[in-house]
Parts: structure tokens; sequence; C-alpha cells
């Protein structure tokens, strides 16, 4: 038992290693004035930062990553509420295979998603928009809002809603005043990390991007010209952007959950 | 007689196949305290909802003060309901509760928060107002949702098992609040319950429901000592159930001949727990059946015995503790099992 508990231990502290090395490695490197990545490191420079933010292509990237991530959030966050309730509040013949659908996207490989895509928003004419990366992101994110939502609806005594209708609150006014500040934990934990899910995406964003780079996109074409520790830089930068959403979305959830 | 303050008329309600409510005829009277108690299942609760537009009858009518309330949705009722599970709204306040109801009617900040702190008060939770509801204790949150149903003032107010959460001292505190505050608004409370202490202890009037039907309706005394229906002698108290054909005064059980005052044909009578008295010996006289002890069951200040007859049926005497140690029951032992005719009920086959 002792001993089990103590390799357990080391097997997650490996694990954490394996996991973040690569990070660690990207973040120390950006601040390394050395051009390759090589031990002994140089001294400290802020340099690469300072060159990687001063392309004014970073930044539109940055915009367009910004604005892409927000649309998505929201559609997302709103769809996938709208699922889980459906879900919570309603029992209907085809319920398993509505969930099935609705939980599917993770489970495709990326990249026939992203050609997928490519396809039908090009034939909607929206390849190449920042609405086309909405879209595209939407159908990635959703699934994780709902989960979100799911999660939190499950943990509402079913009738506090209909303790609402029993107050005098229809329908509308119960999702209002009761739904939505129960679930409301769960929403912005859900917006937080669809935003990230948004942030982070590459290769769906790589087919259907098109001239509207998001970041992670500037990141391989930058990567495809030289290797260049500016990409370390962004690479930092974006890791801590997601990691803060992701973070803020966890603490959420637990916090919530804690109180109840 | 005046008009009922509720009418159920060939009141139905079916779920796929499956009947919760079979045909349900009830009037409820203005001020009344009605409980209906009967098995999980049985349909008590379902009747309950579809008073307050939770669930819509399949057919017959549901009437509030002469109008016929089928198709008002539950919102628009003024019917109140005291959840089994309170559903108190855990992200307001004990006060942001009370009021939810007033401000669902649009009552304007000042008067609702006023309204809602007078109930407070009245509750015994002056004070409380700016808690959550997980600061609270079972008992006040049972005030809170009490407070949170009043406040509208209604003319009636549902409640569903409220007391079933709470620990045995506080039901029966809870019950004095109860009773008291329908006393002093004087308006219709219906409850609804399994326990047969609570609906005894504090409604006018039980009804008692089976399967989706009314067995019994009548005040606590007809019920527990005038069943009108064996389902009934064996849901409420503790009741020995005797059954066969009378000839002569003699009705023929399956335990053996047993003395019964009623006319000749198929009968059953109920002799209570409590009137029964056991022996080892054969009684001189009086009715006598005999059956072998199994198990004892401490019950306050008395003893439920549990007996089996020779045929399998149990019965069960009620002692006291000095009866139980002069008779010094073993498993397996027989004992005469006697009581007094007169206070023997008869129902009807």
């Amino acid at each position: 038992m002792k001993a089990g508990d103590i390799l357990g231990r080391v097997y997650l502290g490996a694990l954490f290693c394996f996991v973040f090395a690569p990070i660690a490695a990207s973040f120390v490197f950006s601040f390394n004035s050395d051009r390759f990545p090589t031990l002994p490191l140089g001294h400290f420079t802020t340099d690469w930062y300072v060159r990687a933010f001063s392309r004014p292509e970073l930044w539109q990237a940055i915009g367009n990553s910004i604005a892409v991530a927000a649309m998505t959030a929201l559609l997302s966050t709103f769809i996938g509420f709208a699922t889980a309730y459906t879900d919570f509040r309603y029992g209907f013949r085809f319920k398993p295979a509505y969930l099935a659908l609705a939980l599917l996207p993770p489970t495709m490989p990326l990249v026939i998603l992203g050609l997928a895509m490519l396809a039908w928003l090009s034939q909607l004419g929206l390849s190449g928009t920042r609405v086309g990366i909405v879209i595209a992101h939407t159908v990635l994110a959703t699934p994780f809002a709902m989960a979100i939502c799911r999660l939190r609806l499950s943990q509402m005594d079913p009738t506090l809603e209909a303790a609402a209708w029993n107050l005098g609150a229809g329908q509308w006014t119960a999702m209002r005043y009761v739904i939505l500040p129960f679930c409301a934990p769960a929403i912005v934990s859900a917006l937080c990390l669809t935003a990230a899910v948004s942030f982070d995406e590459f290769i769906v964003a790589w087919f259907v991007s098109g001239l509207n780079r998001t970041v992670p996109v500037m990141i391989l074409e930058i990567l495809q010209g030289n290797v260049d520790p500016q990409i370390n830089a962004i690479g930092t930068v974006v890791f801590l952007t997601s990691m803060s959403l992701v973070i803020a979305a966890q603490f959420l959830i637990f916090r919530r959950r804690h109180h109840d | 007689m005046t008009e009922p303050l509720v009418r159920f008329h060939e009141v139905k309600k079916r779920y796929g196949s499956a009947f919760a409510v079979k045909s349900l005829d009830l009037d409820i009277q203005r001020g009344e305290f009605v409980a209906l108690m009967g098995p999980s299942g049985c349909g008590k609760t379902t009747t309950l909802r579809m008073l307050a537009g939770l669930e819509q009858p399949t057919s017959g009518t549901i009437t509030i003060n002469g109008k016929v309330m089928n198709d008002v949705p539950a919102h628009q009722r003024d019917t109140p309901l005291v959840w089994q599970s309170l559903a108190l709204f855990p992200f307001l306040s004990v006060v942001e509760n009370v009021e939810f109801g007033l401000r669902m009617r649009g009552i304007d900040t000042a008067d609702r928060r006023e309204r809602a702190l007078k109930w407070l008060d009245r509750m015994g939770l002056a004070g409380f107002e700016a808690r959550r509801i997980d600061q609270l204790s079972g008992g006040q949150r049972q005030r809170v949702a009490l407070a949170r149903s009043l406040v509208t003032e209604p003319e009636m107010l549902l409640l569903d098992e409220p007391l079933s959460a709470l620990d045995a001292h506080l039901v029966i505190r809870m019950q004095g609040v109860l009773t008291k505050l329908q006393r002093e608004l004087g308006i219709t409370f219906v409850y609804v319950t399994h326990s047969q202490s609570e609906a005894f202890a504090m409604a006018d009037r039980v009804v008692i429901m089976g399967q989706g039907e009314i067995e019994q309706i009548g005040n606590p005394r007809e019920i527990f000592r005038a069943p009108k229906t064996r389902f009934v002698a064996e849901f409420v108290g503790r009741n020995n159930i005797l059954a066969g054909p009378v000839s002569g005064g003699v009705m023929t059980t399956a335990q053996g001949p047993v003395p019964v005052a009623t006319a000749d044909g198929p009968a059953q009578i109920v002799v209570a727990a409590d009137t029964v008295s056991l022996s080892r010996d054969r009684p001189a006289q009086g009715p006598a059946i005999q059956a072998a002890f199994l198990s004892e069951e401490f019950a306050g200040t008395v003893i439920i015995c549990y007996l089996e007859a020779a045929d399998g049926t149990e019965f069960k005497a009620q002692v006291t503790e000095a009866q139980l140690s002069a008779l010094q029951p073993e498993p397996g032992q027989p004992f005469w099992l006697t009581w007094d005719a007169s206070r023997v009920h008869v129902m009807k086959a």
C-alpha cells in the first residue's frame, strides 16, 4: 500500500514532467539570448518578445484570435446551455441519439473536420472569413460548454424550477430568475473554456482561416520560415492566456460545487 | 352547505397505460386541514400536483372557488406548495427567497421587503434575513419555506411531506407550528404524507388513498377505530384482521371459530392490537385464537408482540413491559390471544 502510494506519486510526477517539460523549455528559451536552444543558457533577455510583438501581422493575428474566441465563446455557450437544458427538462424518444450527436464533434479527427469545414464553408462563401472560423470553432467548442452546463444542472434540485412556477413565475421568468442564476458559475466557466478551446485551436483554423490567420496558424507560418525564439515568446503568451482561461473555468466549477 | 374551496370531480390521471389516480371525487372546505395519506405510489402527491397545476388531469375537472382550473397554468394559480425537498433557492438570501412570490407578482421592492420581513419575524427568523440558505438548520429552512409560501397570503397552502427530512423531535415541534399557523390564518391546508402520526396529529379530516383511489375519508378517530376497508385497517395502526363466514354469531376463520356480534354472511373484523391480551392457557371465555410467538418490538411505553397462527397469518398484540416479563415468551412458544368482543370493529367482507 505504502510502496504503491509512492510509486503512484512518482508516476504522476513523471507524467507532469513529460507534459510540461517542452512548455517549460519554450518558456525558458523565450528569455534566452541565444539564437538556438542550446545549453548552457546565454543571458536573460526580453528581446524576442519585443521583436515578436513589433510585427504588425502578429497583432492582426491576435486581433483575429480574440475576436474569434469571443464570438465562439458566446455562441457555443449559448448553444451548449440550450442543449443541456433541453436534456435536463424534457424526456423524448430519441434523446440518446440527440445527446450522442451533441457530443460527437470532439470524437472526429481534426484533419477530417477541418477539411470538411473548408469544403462546406467554401460552398457558403465563408471560407477564409472570421465568421467561417467562428462557425468551425463553435462546432468544436459547443460540446464542452454543454458538458459543463449539464454538470451544473445535474446538481440542481429539479423541484427548484417547479417551485418558481408555483410561486408565480412563468416559463421564461423562471428561466431568468432561477435557472440562469443557478447556472451562472457554469455559464461563465463555459465561456472561459470555449474561449480557450478556440484560442488554442490550430488544425481546423489552419484549414479555414485563409488570410485571416489566428495566432496558432501564424506560429506555424513563422516556424516554416525559420526556427526563431520569437516562437517561444509567442507560444508562452498563448499558453498563459489559455491556461488562465482554463484555470478560471475550473475554479468556477469547483468553488461552486464545494459550496453546495 | 357552502360551496367547497376545492372540488375534484371524477379526476383521473394516467401515465401511459398506468393510472396514478383512478377516479377521484373530493371536496375540500375553506379553513380545513386535510391530510392525504397513503403508501408511496398511491397517487396522493399526483393529486396535490394536479391541484397546484403542475400536472394536468387526464380527465375530470378540478374546481377552485367554483372556477374550473384544468387549463390554468401553475404560475397563474394561488396554490403555494411546501416541497418535500423545500426547494429553497440556494443563490438567494433568506429574505430574497421569502419575497420571491411577491416579486413575481410585480410588488415593488420596498413593499415586498417589508412583507417578507414581517413573515420572517412571525416565523421566529428575525435577524436571519441576510443569511444564505446553507447557513440555516433544517428547522430554520422549514420555516423559511413556510414563510415563502405564505407571504402572498393564499387561501390554501399545499404541503408535500414537508417534515420527512427532519429529526423526530423537530417533527413534533413543526407539527405544533403548523397546526397553530393553520388555526391562526384560518386558511385551508392540504397535507400529503405517508406518516400516520403526522396526519392524525394535525388533520381535521384524513383522506386515505390506495392505488389511485380514495379508500376512506374521515376524522382521525373514525379512521383509526372504524376502518372501512381491509386496506385502511392494514395501513392504519396495528390491527389484526379476521375474515370468514358468520353463522349464528360465530365466524369461521382460518384460525378457528370466533364469536362475533354481527348478522350471518361473510364478514371481516378488525381487532386492534391494543385490545388483544396474551395468555399461556386458554381463556375460560370470550374469543380465543392460538398463535406462536415470533418476536417483540419496543414502541416506547408499550411493546408490540408478533405472533403467527398455524395458517401463517400474523397477529399483533400490544402489551406492557410488566405483562411481557410475566409471560416470558420464547420464539415458537404457543399463546392464546383473546380480546373484548364488544370492542371489535366489523367491516363488510
